[in-house]
């Protein structure tokens, strides 16, 4: 409680400092515009994006001297090289052409890769697979907290309403838990719904206030103070009106906006620390394609939303921001009957930022021929996710004890972030 | 008589005497001993009906109060403890949903998923391998063609249909503090539609193991979910598997026919060298187990240990579920053996849904909780295990503490915790009497409990429409979109502990704008299908003045509630004649704030342009929306969210 007092002292002195002579407080404070003070210090922030759905690893980021997965994948496999179309990255694995925009970034190495990573539950369910990555306790269901909730708690920071926040409708399972944390599927959202004209809307407004001041419920007295600072902070953002800057171009998509949206946060300056953001439609059962297809489409709206937030967020608040892609399992090294991949095991994700030890496909991937495949046919996951995931929240995030974002874990860093 | 039988007999009797205990309970419900002690606590009869409306309903429809004062207060709680009132009404609402009678067999045959639908099609040679292929448009096409053709439904519809009629049922249903507790006990034993492997059985779930449980017997209830397909492949017990050795399952059988098959290159022979390799891998899951006692019965302070976890699970290896279905659904479930007199002598149990495969039950000995359970237990050591959870000790704390917090308070006295437990273990688990002990209990009534409760979105929604006397709720979708915005998607809580049920989890700052925002909503007709009338909530009777108005409407949006401080709070929306000027004047000082009308939120009428000329100075309660919105406010406000 005392961290929400700091926050609110700090809204309270800007909100209540102007008041109009013989008008009523609550009617002036309707009326004012204020220019915003800066709140917090500066924090450093971690964007995760969950591609749902399980992304086919290796077509991602193919081994494209892999004859074996050549042969596997008939119509599915793609060569690097002169008027190939895989973008060699390092003489092994080669990227989708899809991933292009992500190219750039990785030769400047603030893009590394991790390849083989995967859950040590060898579950093929996307939902238990999902559950088991977002609680961090791959062999827990009971586990009743998510990963990056047990995150918030563990960074001690003054609390912003807005230190976690999700840009989807309903929380998901990785930010369920104690600490706060919102889901808001769209900024605009934010705001009291009146339908009259500001004026009415500043009354009720100040209504709702005066109301949510004098109740006896202490909970609800001083999240009601939080929700309406909150509400004005970002009214004074004006996110209707929002420019990316640097000319970024963000797609029109779900993922797209809510990049956006994870940008405009960060540059509010408003308390961020812990972005979610999800992307379906990796679930490619059924004609995947290459070029184009739907592991294309999907693979594009990634790559390019966050290049666009990358590019909106400039050279001085990149520093502040890793932003790590995440998904539940791989796919069969196999093609299927119908065009497409069925669920796997280890597949690879993107993680982006300046201290991350970028430029590299980490992990191992072995030779994929059948005797080093799990159970006879998928990638074998040869990094647990855990791995990675309590390595970047103890680089960037400084959460030294990875016991409690992951209460079983006991392996090593591998290097993915600077050390 | 032997061992096994003798076992079964046992059980029998105790069942029977559970039976007899319940019926004996019934009938002294109608005594006239149960006396609730609210005037002991300084409350009045109104405000202790307020109270009792508040806790045991989804909220108190107009005038209510007043009725279950008329009835008596003790009355009104046995005649919802019995649940026996007339839903004539409630039921034509839900006529339409054909699903909401359906068994699971006939959910299956009606709702096939992609996968039936794609064999059935191509069954009937009106898909191929090339259609298929063709890319998904094509497919889906084909796919929703067939569906529409042959009457099949979608997951979708299947999960509206559960969505609405909750509420539906929570709102209009006479029998109340039924939907309540089956509202409680489906958060206790949670089950999600996150995924149509179990979602598609959650319609049978709810109606069969939980609504016609939910006021009876506490051992009852639990092994109805246990036997439920809905939790058996939630929590994966369907797949658990133990190694029998009456049927060739141990390792050392499989091993030994895996290595027949192991140069038989034919495709006959993969198949089967597959197959044997599957059975070998697939073993013992504790899910259900380690849920069953930190969630459903002991609490994670019960006093088990992993080891009780694993024995438990391994006692309920086989508990699996058999759905015969149509010819084209038997692919979803194979029982691998036939449910025929020779199947029941070795031991295999079918029950409705429920079977019990011998086979891939582990017969060896087992302790749980210090009993022993010998070789050879069957599916009756199941039963044991789940009646030695049942009536544990701890299980009567732990859950009569769960009942405490969701109907008194979120830190519920231990004297009370106390209390409803020794009733739960007295009277072996009955439900009704846990919550009679509850009621009569001074800690019910104490002035901490009263309104200390924060209402669920869903709680807070529906207590709306309640008390606004809703005739109709055209839009349930819509409604449960509110829902889910305001933090509670329903049905889709993926974690097996169900929502946390305390008011920390509710309220925080995006949650409680879209809770001041949905009643904003509701009264300025922004949820489409809601019928309701705010005059006759005050028999058409027109205020004399807005003060008036604003008095009476809050005593009748919160009934027994000190109102003082609301309707001070808003009084100044009312009756400040030079308000339109000030308003005017503070615009034009703050120039900064550019004009902004073109709000996301869609009005109504485009933003208006007769801002100035228009405003009159005061909210008149002549003008209709007026009142609308102070109705609005009163429905946001502090008070309305509390129960």
């Amino acid at each position: 409680m005392s961290t929400r007092r700091a926050f609110l002292k700090g809204a309270g002195i800007a909100m209540f400092g102007i008041s109009l002579g013989g008008v009523p407080t609550f009617v002036a404070r309707a009326a004012e515009s204020l220019k915003q003070n800066r709140l917090y210090k500066k924090k450093k922030i971690l964007v995760c994006i969950f591609q749902r759905g399980a992304m086919d690893g290796l077509m991602a980021v193919t081994p494209f001297e892999d004859s074996f997965l050549k042969s596997a994948r008939p119509t599915l496999f793609m060569e690097a090289g002169r008027e190939k179309p895989l973008i060699d990255l390092d003489g092994r694995f080669g990227l989708h052409p899809a991933f292009k925009s992500f190219a750039p970034l990785f030769k400047e190495k603030q893009l590394a890769i991790v390849h083989g990573i995967g859950s040590p539950n060898n579950t093929r369910s996307h939902f238990d697979a999902q559950d088991y990555m977002e609680s961090g306790t791959p062999f827990n269901k009971g586990t009743t907290s998510g990963w990056l909730n047990r995150a918030i708690g563990v960074m001690g920071h003054d609390a912003s309403p807005f230190t976690a926040v999700s840009l989807t409708s309903s929380l998901p399972r990785s930010l369920y838990g104690t600490n706060e944390a919102l889901a808001i599927s769209n900024l605009n959202d934010f705001s009291l719904q009146v339908r009259e004209n500001k004026f009415t809307q500043g009354l009720v407004a100040n209504s709702f206030e005066d109301l949510y001041d004098e109740t006896t419920s202490s909970l609800l007295k001083e999240t009601g103070k939080e929700s309406f600072d909150a509400m004005k902070m970002l009214q004074r953002a004006d996110v209707k009106n929002y420019n990316p800057s640097n000319g970024a171009e963000y797609p029109k998509t779900a993922l797209g906006k809510a990049m956006m949206q994870i940008a405009q946060l960060i540059k509010m300056d408003i308390g961020l620390e812990i972005a979610f953001a999800e992307h379906s439609g990796w679930d490619t059962h059924v004609s995947q394609g290459t070029l184009q297809g739907t592991f294309a489409r999907s693979a594009a709206d990634l790559s390019n939303s966050i290049t666009a937030f990358w590019t909106d967020l400039g050279g001085d608040l990149q520093d502040d921001v890793t932003l790590m892609t995440m998904t539940e399992f791989g796919r069969t090294v196999k093609q299927n009957g119908t065009g497409g991949t069925d669920h796997g095991r280890a597949s690879c994700n993107f993680i982006l930022g300046n201290d991350v030890n970028g430029g590299k496909v980490h992990g191992l991937v072995k030779t994929l021929a059948i005797e080093n495949l799990e159970d006879g046919r998928d990638q074998p996951v040869t990094t647990d996710f855990r791995a990675v995931f309590s390595e970047v929240a103890d680089k960037h995030l400084l959460i030294r004890d990875n016991q409690i974002l992951f209460p079983d874990w006991k392996g090593n860093a591998i290097g993915v972030m600077k050390s | 008589m032997t061992r096994k039988l003798k076992k079964y007999f046992l059980l029998f009797i105790t069942s029977v005497s559970f039976f007899a205990l319940m019926s004996f309970s019934g009938k002294s419900l109608n005594d006239s001993d149960v006396k609730f002690p609210y005037k002991e606590a300084g409350l009045t009869e109104r405000e202790a009906a307020a109270h009792l409306l508040n806790r045991f309903t989804f909220g108190p429809t107009p005038h209510e109060v007043d009725k279950v004062v008329h009835q008596g207060l003790e009355n009104w709680f046995l005649q919802q403890l019995s649940a026996k009132n007339n839903d004539d009404e409630l039921n034509r609402m839900l006529q339409g949903y054909d699903a909401l009678t359906m068994s699971n067999a006939e959910i299956l045959k009606k709702y096939p998923g992609n996968a039936e639908i794609q064999k059935m099609a191509m069954e009937d040679g009106l898909m191929n391998k090339d259609s298929l292929a063709k890319g998904s448009q094509n497919k889906k096409k084909l796919m929703n063609d067939y569906r529409m053709d042959n009457g099949f439904g979608t997951y979708k519809q299947l999960y509206s249909q559960l969505i609405n009629q909750k509420i539906l049922r929570a709102t209009y249903s006479q029998n109340q503090l039924q939907e309540v507790m089956t509202d409680f006990w489906f958060n206790h034993f949670n089950i999600s539609l996150a995924k149509s492997k179990f979602g598609i059985f959650a319609i049978p779930y709810e109606r069969d193991a939980l609504r016609k449980n939910c006021l009876g017997n506490f051992e009852e209830l639990l092994l109805s979910t246990a036997k439920s397909p809905a939790m058996l492949q939630y929590l994966d017990n369907a797949s658990s598997t133990g190694r029998n050795s009456k049927f060739g399952g141990t390792k050392s059988d499989l091993e030994r026919r895996l290595a027949k098959y192991k140069n038989d290159n034919t495709p006959a022979g993969k198949k089967m060298q597959e197959k044997i390799q599957r059975q070998l891998n697939s073993g013992l899951n504790e899910n259900y187990a380690r849920e069953l006692m930190e969630l459903h019965t002991l609490g994670v302070d019960g006093g088990y240990t992993q080891k009780d976890v694993t024995e438990a699970a391994r006692v309920l290896t086989g508990w699996r579920f058999y759905i015969p279905t149509g010819e084209h659904s038997k692919n979803i479930i194979r029982p691998g053996v036939i449910d025929n007199a020779e199947s029941r002598r070795q031991g295999f149990v079918h029950d409705g849904d429920f079977f019990f495969a011998i086979n891939k039950h582990d017969d060896e000995a087992k302790t749980v909780l210090g009993k022993k359970f010998p070789a050879g237990g069957g599916y009756g050591e199941g039963l044991e295990l789940f009646h030695l959870l049942a009536t544990h000790p701890s299980t009567a704390k732990f859950i009569s503490k769960k009942i405490a917090i969701h109907f008194v308070s979120d830190n519920p006295p231990q004297s009370l915790i106390d209390k409803m437990a020794k009733t739960f273990l007295e009277k072996k688990g009955d439900i009704k009497q846990v919550l009679l002990t509850m009621v009569q209990s001074p800690e019910f009534w104490s002035k901490d409990a009263v309104r200390e409760k924060i209402k669920s979105p869903f709680e807070l929604a529906i207590s709306t429409m309640r008390i606004l006397n809703t005739s109709s709720i055209n839009r349930p979708d819509v409604l449960n979109r509110w829902i889910t915005k305001m933090g509670q998607r329903i049905y889709f809580y993926q974690a097996p502990t169900g929502f946390p049920d305390n008011a920390k989890y509710w309220i925080n700052t995006s949650s409680l704008l879209n809770r001041i925002n949905f009643g904003l909503a509701v009264t300025s007709n922004r949820i489409p299908g809601l019928e309701y009338d705010l005059a006759a909530l005050n028999d058409y009777k027109e205020p004399d003045s807005p003060e008036n108005a604003l008095e009476v409407y809050c005593k009748l949006l919160l009934p027994e509630r000190d109102i003082t401080s609301t309707v001070k709070r808003l009084t100044p929306l009312l009756n400040d004649p030079d308000l339109g000027k000030k308003v005017e004047k503070a615009s034009k000082e703050s120039a900064a704030n550019a004009d902004d009308d073109s709000d996301d939120q869609k009005p109504m009428t485009p933003p208006t342009k007769k801002k100035t000329d228009n405003y009159t100075g005061s909210l008149s309660f002549n003008n209709s929306s007026s009142l609308k919105q102070v109705v609005g406010i009163i429905l946001g406000s502090p008070e309305f969210q509390r129960r």
